[in-house]
């Protein structure tokens, strides 16, 4: 169907595409609803640049869950442990700083090698015992959740942190919140490893046949291993960026983020079969996710309501329904279609 | 089709832009640790009525779930929002000033009330009970039914909330003291929830076959273990009591299941949190006052930064439907 369309055209209806020109309506539309003058004279809301930064701000943590798990679901498996990771980390690390007496970077370097060592044990159980990703991720989901918690019988919680480090969660540099810097970083180093790379070609041949991938000699367990743990070693990196946003380290940090990485990821276009996807399209999927929930919570309509949470999860939830109905209804529409002939 | 959309879309922004500009009035956002627990749906029903008496904006908001993190998130919508009062009950102490910190750098004022920040964080904290007042309370309670003697377990919202955790000290500083042949054998968290109170309270009654009394520190969990004793068979073997809502357990107080409800009157904490930060944006309360005077409800003393709102309250079977909250 697409072969007798121009390739420009082909491309301007891509899904990232379709997905960008939401975003982009969504952010003018938030744009003008959301902005408004205060009584003291002051501009706030959608439209002030404090408030694009606090979008960027608070879209890190998940941003990076899904960074981590567009490989995951490329491969056609998935991890629903890393946000329970991310609270793992994030214990640990505060744990290491504050009773090891350990430096903050030391202990962040231990901590993300804690969140290799967790993605280890997903990579472990799923390539050598074969089992399904979703069940050996649910449960390593609970494991690694409830490890925080009796590392700190649920009570203790790490605060006081030095001002250096709250600098990576709260302050700017170089003009950005210091955690996009590696929030970018981490995104190119993503995004070149799945497009730019014979393992990103790899990821997707594994999810479309895994049997066919091994037949053409593909070191399948070794290139499902290096995507799990990945996503433990982004999982901790994230970790460490909540910490120093929030100041504190509780059992509770990232509880239900798997849930909108994974929305994030579906909705920038990979397929959750595996097999297809990108990353720019991740990016897109976490942007139109963290402009959704932050302009509502800016709309001076459900400010009234005192709705806005409830409201950007319905929103987010149609818009998931919307974008998955809209990439199936082409093909749907060309069965139907009675075929051309050829001229 | 196109550019009749676009104008649509226009007048819409439009609209939605002209109803906001014309507001003049103050606006005061109230932050509660969870907005769905009926404790703060009775806490706002009384900033409310301050709000309507004052003619100030009113907005409420806060997490579904106790979630520290959200908390935080919601503060900072209202600084870009430009409100001019934020009022918080705080899940996490040192979490949620970092957050408060930015609201006041914004010329924001910050009080916070039921549960405190850390005290650079915001200028007054509206004190609905002195910790040691609510914890010798609740002991003295449990140890008037008892006869001062036997085993029992205390239910927590969280073992992390900082005001659960000063209670749970006072209770135990007053066991120490006066109670020396009663036994505290379990301390449970419930997160909130009373289905979690009720399997909690369960758990405990088949652990320790000799428990004489659950006491709750958080208001889901007094109907929570309530429920459990009296699905157990064990009504008036296992005694109840805790910091609750009348509303909630008025039916196990008849059926004689939870003895008393202790609670200060949480309408009025909120009455109050929304005259002191109203009072504060319009210059009125200044940090060294030692008296407030808030609207119908008179004055109140202030020891330090904290505005006290008096002494707990003790619901049983004999007042309880004099209350509704």
């Amino acid at each position: 169907m697409s072969t007798d369309k121009p390739a420009w055209k082909a491309r301007l209806l891509s899904h990232e595409m379709l997905l960008l020109y939401v975003l982009i309506a969504e952010w003018l539309f938030f744009y003008f609803t959301g902005t408004t003058t205060n009584r003291r004279g002051v501009i706030v809301g959608f439209g002030t640049i404090d408030r694009q930064f606090d979008i960027l701000r608070h879209s890190c943590e998940i941003g990076l869950l899904a960074l981590a798990l567009t490989p995951v679901i490329l491969t056609a498996g998935i991890d629903l442990s890393v946000g329970s990771l991310l609270g793992l980390c994030a214990i640990l690390f505060g744990k290491f700083w504050h009773d090891a007496g350990l430096s903050i970077p030391v202990a962040a370097v231990l901590a993300i090698g804690c969140g290799a060592i967790g993605g280890a044990i997903n990579a472990a159980l799923i390539t050598t015992l074969r089992l399904p990703p979703l069940i050996v991720t649910l449960g390593t989901y609970s494991l690694f959740r409830g490890l925080a918690e009796a590392i700190t019988h649920g009570a203790v919680t790490y605060t006081d942190f030095p001002e250096s480090f709250l600098f990576l969660g709260q302050e700017r540099w170089l003009g950005l919140p210091t955690q996009a810097w590696l929030f970018l970083l981490v995104a190119v180093a993503v995004w070149l490893l799945v497009h730019r790379t014979t393992f990103g070609r790899s990821f997707r041949t594994i999810g479309f046949s895994p049997g066919g991938a091994r037949y053409a000699g593909l070191p399948v367990n070794r290139r499902l291993a290096l995507v799990y743990v990945l996503a433990g070693i982004i999982s901790a990196l994230a970790a460490i960026i909540y910490t120093a946003r929030l100041g504190q380290a509780k059992a509770d940090a990232g509880t239900g983020y798997e849930l909108f990485a994974i929305t994030a990821v579906v909705l920038g276009g990979t397929s959750i079969f595996g097999g297809s996807g990108s990353v720019h399209g991740t990016l897109l999927g976490v942007a139109a996710i963290a402009v959704l929930k932050n302009g509502l919570a800016c709309l001076p309509v459900v400010m009234r309501m005192n709705a806005a949470e409830e409201m950007s999860g319905l929103l987010t939830g149609a818009l998931l329904l919307l974008a998955l109905t809209g990439s199936v209804l082409p093909k749907i529409l060309s069965t139907l279609r009675p075929r051309r002939q050829p001229a | 089709m196109k550019s009749l959309l676009l104008r649509l879309t226009l007048f819409l922004c439009a609209g939605l832009a002209a109803t906001t500009a014309a507001d003049s009035e103050l606006v005061v956002a109230f932050l509660p640790k969870s907005k769905g627990n009926a404790y703060f749906i009775s806490c706002k029903a009384g900033a409310d009525k301050a709000a309507k008496e004052l003619g100030v904006e009113l907005l409420f908001d806060g997490p579904t779930d106790s979630n520290a993190a959200k908390q935080n998130e919601i503060v900072e919508n209202w600084i870009t929002l430009g409100v001019d009062v934020i009022a918080v009950a705080a899940e996490n102490k040192e979490g949620i000033s970092t957050a408060l910190r930015k609201a006041q750098k914004a010329g924001i004022k910050v009080v916070t009330y039921d549960a405190d920040s850390m005290p650079d964080a915001r200028s007054f904290f509206v004190n609905q009970a002195t910790p040691q007042g609510i914890g010798y309370g609740l002991m003295d309670e449990a140890a008037r039914l008892l006869n001062s003697e036997g085993e029992f377990a205390i239910i927590t919202a969280s073992l992390t909330a900082a005001n659960q955790r000063e209670w749970q000290k006072h209770i135990e500083a007053r066991l120490a003291e006066k109670y020396p042949k009663m036994k505290l054998v379990a301390v449970r968290p419930c997160d909130d929830l009373k289905d979690k109170a009720q399997s909690e309270a369960t758990a405990l009654m088949s652990a320790n076959p000799n428990l004489k009394l659950i006491l709750a520190i958080c208001s889901p969990g007094v109907p929570g273990a309530a429920e459990a004793v009296k699905q157990a068979g064990k009504t008036g073997k296992v005694k109840v009591i805790g910091l609750g809502l009348p509303n909630e357990n008025k039916r196990y107080v008849h059926e004689g299941v939870t003895d008393s409800v202790i609670l200060w009157n949480t309408g009025d904490l909120g009455y109050l949190t929304i005259y002191a930060g109203v009072a504060l944006a319009k210059g009125e309360l200044k940090p060294d006052a030692k008296t407030f005077k808030a609207g119908k409800l008179g004055s109140f003393e202030i020891i330090g930064d904290n505005i006290m709102l008096g002494k707990p309250f003790i619901f049983n079977k004999g007042n309880i439907d004099q209350f509704d909250f």
